[in-house]
């Protein structure tokens, strides 16, 4: 029974009790622990998709072992693994265990969002890693990585190039060499290099090749030097040479190699795979030494590894310390530098004869041994962003190679100064 | 009395879910916008700076280029929304074969989730493989290097927004063209009103209070748009040149963690947004026949 433009007829507390008590039973449906709470472990990744498959299957002999326990993966890019980790982790959430690159721990330890291992993980097990695969600030260790490098170096398809180039003269001659309009339509259809030309982390190893570097050991850019001058110089020459095609960047690079449509990447080992897949030949050599400086590329070199949440409940903590060192046990590292080709990040698994005596192991061995580790400092997001800004302008012709270096420098110091404000 | 007591109490849930979901991080942002919160102040807590984040934004050299993009940005878009939207509404209004399918057709962009479209058409700009260069050398233009420079770099996400954009005015205008009584244009038409007069004193009068609201939206929309331009300029490329004042917050707070100095921005935006409310709502007062 309904009044005219009014209420049912019907006791108005009747129904806020009603109300209340429906949302009582949803907000206990909603709230309560879960049973399986404490043998259900998130891991949130960056991990590409050859990566991913290796680690599934870690996952599935993990919860094999492990009866009752399962493991929800959750993916994101790079970036947003650490803008969702960072926002989720600030609210007391988040996931148990994070995979991603080691630059990635200075925030995040400095946020307190990650746990310092050194007090978990056994003192004799952490000494079994190499240094690189123990990144961390102020004496703790906040990550174990599977896998070290993670660097660039010069990949050729072996049907297009015979003997890679040794310095940087020679590389530039064999590229215009096999840049080549194949179909006569007036379009290049094979290119001799291809190389991202939007990522600093590309300028990064003929800065080092020219003598300079990113930053100090105090944390203070350096981005104002004549090597950066000279570097920003080479890579406009490159573009400009008509070797690379023009705006090439990741995707387009990946693609031209995959394609069989470029007799030279650079590229670091994430790619190794994919290409060997695509069925391309690939060949793998140290980048060519700058002729101009005598010196070698230095690509920077980092470590992808497991960092653990503080917001892990002590419930948790045991099982979720199990599989981080599961994933990172001899075997398992050693099954993703077999699948992936990356280096390994343990001293016993690097001496295993067939990781030891796989020649492309072996040249990106020698490629890491002339990188230099990447700075695991926050302010490295700003020394990136001001490079990516130059390195852009410089190639697209709105800055000149000379300009460019002072404004870098004057850029990151404010920028850096903001984030100290 | 008694009955609006109830009619309260049968508020008061929904009053409280706004409270939780829009007072609270409202009147939380504008706290935030008072310290200094940011990487290095997290984790100890932070302290109470004032106005000193505001003074930050004032004294930021490239304030007036992001707002001056921004401002841009959102006039051509929304511009080319309503001229797309009714345009299209206009000849989706007349009876003709196949008229469902069309509309479906164009519905479409709207009901793709914006951030696939956003990357697909990233992909579409490509120099070398993407659609629209290869469509331009059918045609005969050379390859424009859409990410190269930052007037290419800007038209790209504006191209895609506009895209993405035009559908909804499309909908709206369409509705308001079909509540327009009939009689209206037969009578002009004895009148001897021709079609542009038609268009001109009936149609477009008339689909003004219907349109007002959603260029009102679609102008918050628009100038709060981060998806589109952050994902096809990939962060504001080339070289941080593209980007409005959305953007721009968005890598303050989450690429150089810095809290405080975002909210304060946000609040700015938020000011900026409700004067161009309240100056379009102002207008839409207006009787529809002046």
């Amino acid at each position: 029974m309904t009044r005219p433009g009014g209420f049912p007829q019907r006791n108005p507390a009747a129904l806020l009790a009603a109300a209340a008590v429906a949302g009582l039973v949803l907000c206990a449906v909603a709230c309560a622990p879960r049973p399986d709470a404490a043998t259900r472990l998130s891991l949130w990744e960056q991990m590409d998709p050859a990566q991913q498959a290796v680690l599934a299957r870690q996952l599935t002999e993990f919860e094999r072992l492990h009866p009752g326990v399962t493991v929800e993966t959750n993916h994101f890019e790079t970036d947003k693994l650490r803008t969702q980790f960072q926002t989720a982790g600030l609210a007391g959430a988040g996931p148990d265990l994070v995979y991603g690159p080691s630059d990635q721990v200075g925030p995040f330890s400095i946020m307190g969002l990650i746990l310092p291992l050194e007090g978990l993980v056994d003192p004799d097990t952490l000494k079994l890693f190499v240094e690189a695969a123990r990144p961390g600030l102020s004496g703790h260790v906040y990550a174990l990585a599977d896998q070290v490098g993670n660097h660039l170096t010069l990949v050729y398809n072996k049907a297009l190039v015979h003997e890679p180039a040794t310095d940087t003269d020679l590389w530039l001659r064999q590229a215009k060499e096999l840049t080549r309009d194949l179909d006569g339509d007036g379009r290049i259809d094979r290119y001799g290099i291809v190389m991202n030309l939007t990522e600093p982390f590309w300028l990064v190893p003929w800065l080092g090749g020219f003598g300079g570097w990113v930053m100090d050991e105090q944390g203070r850019p350096t981005l104002d030097t004549p090597a950066q001058t000279q570097a920003l110089e080479f890579m406009r020459s490159i573009a400009q040479s008509g070797v690379i095609p023009p705006n090439c960047d990741y995707p387009l690079m990946d693609t031209l190699f995959k394609q069989g449509a470029a007799a030279y990447a650079v590229n670091g080992p994430w790619s190794w795979q994919s290409y060997r897949d695509a069925g391309i030949d690939v060949g793998l050599a140290v980048l060519p030494r700058i002729s101009q400086s005598g010196l070698y590329p230095t690509p920077m070199t980092a470590a992808l590894g497991y960092s653990m949440s503080v917001h892990v409940p002590p419930a948790r903590r045991a099982l979720v310390l199990e599989l981080l060192t599961f994933l990172t046990s001899a075997r398992k590292v050693a099954e993703v530098s077999r699948s992936l080709g990356a280096l390994p990040s343990r001293i016993d698994v690097a001496a295993w004869p067939d990781i030891a005596g796989n020649a492309m192991l072996h040249t990106s061995w020698e490629q890491l041994r002339r990188g230099r580790p990447m700075p695991i400092v926050p302010e490295m997001r700003v020394i990136w962003d001001v490079m990516r800004t130059a390195y852009q302008q410089v190639l697209g012709g709105a800055m000149s190679p000379q300009q460019a270096p002072a404004w870098m420098q004057a850029q990151a110091v404010r920028k850096i100064e903001e984030l100290r404000l | 009395m008694t009955r609006n007591r109830t009619a309260l109490l049968f508020l008061l849930p929904a009053l409280l879910v706004l409270v939780a979901v829009v007072a609270w991080p409202f009147a939380y942002n504008i706290g935030l916008s008072f310290t200094n919160l940011g990487l290095y102040t997290i984790k100890d807590g932070a302290s109470f700076v004032g106005l000193r984040q505001y003074a930050r934004i004032f004294r930021e050299p490239e304030l007036w280029n992001y707002l001056l993009r921004t401002v841009v940005w959102t006039a051509v878009n929304v511009f080319f929304h309503v001229t797309i939207g009714v345009t299209l509404a206009l000849l989706l209004n007349k009876p003709y074969r196949g008229r469902g399918i069309y509309r479906a057709l164009l519905i479409l962009p709207w009901a793709l989730p914006q951030y696939i479209a956003a990357l697909s058409w990233r992909g579409m700009f490509n120099y070398r493989y993407g659609a629209v260069n290869l469509l331009l050398g059918k045609l005969g233009v050379p390859a424009v290097p859409w990410f190269g420079n930052e007037v290419a770099a800007f038209l790209a996400p504006t191209i895609t927004n506009i895209w993405l954009g035009f559908p909804f005015m499309m909908v709206v205008a369409l509705g308001g063209l079909q509540s327009i009584p009939q009689e209206l244009y037969e009578a002009a038409e004895l009148d001897g009103a021709g079609r542009w007069w038609r268009l001109r004193t009936i149609t477009l009068p008339l689909l003004r209070p219907v349109l007002l609201p959603a260029v009102i939206l679609g102008t918050i929309w628009t100038f709060n748009n981060l998806n589109v331009i952050w994902l096809v300029t990939n962060q504001g490329e080339p070289g941080d040149k593209t980007h409005i004042l959305v953007t721009y917050v968005y890598k303050a707070a989450f690429n150089y963690y810095r809290y405080g100095y975002a909210a304060a921005f946000s609040v700015l935006i938020f000011f900026i947004l409700m004067g161009l409310t309240w100056v379009s709502y102002r207008r839409s007062q207006r009787p529809t026949w002046a």
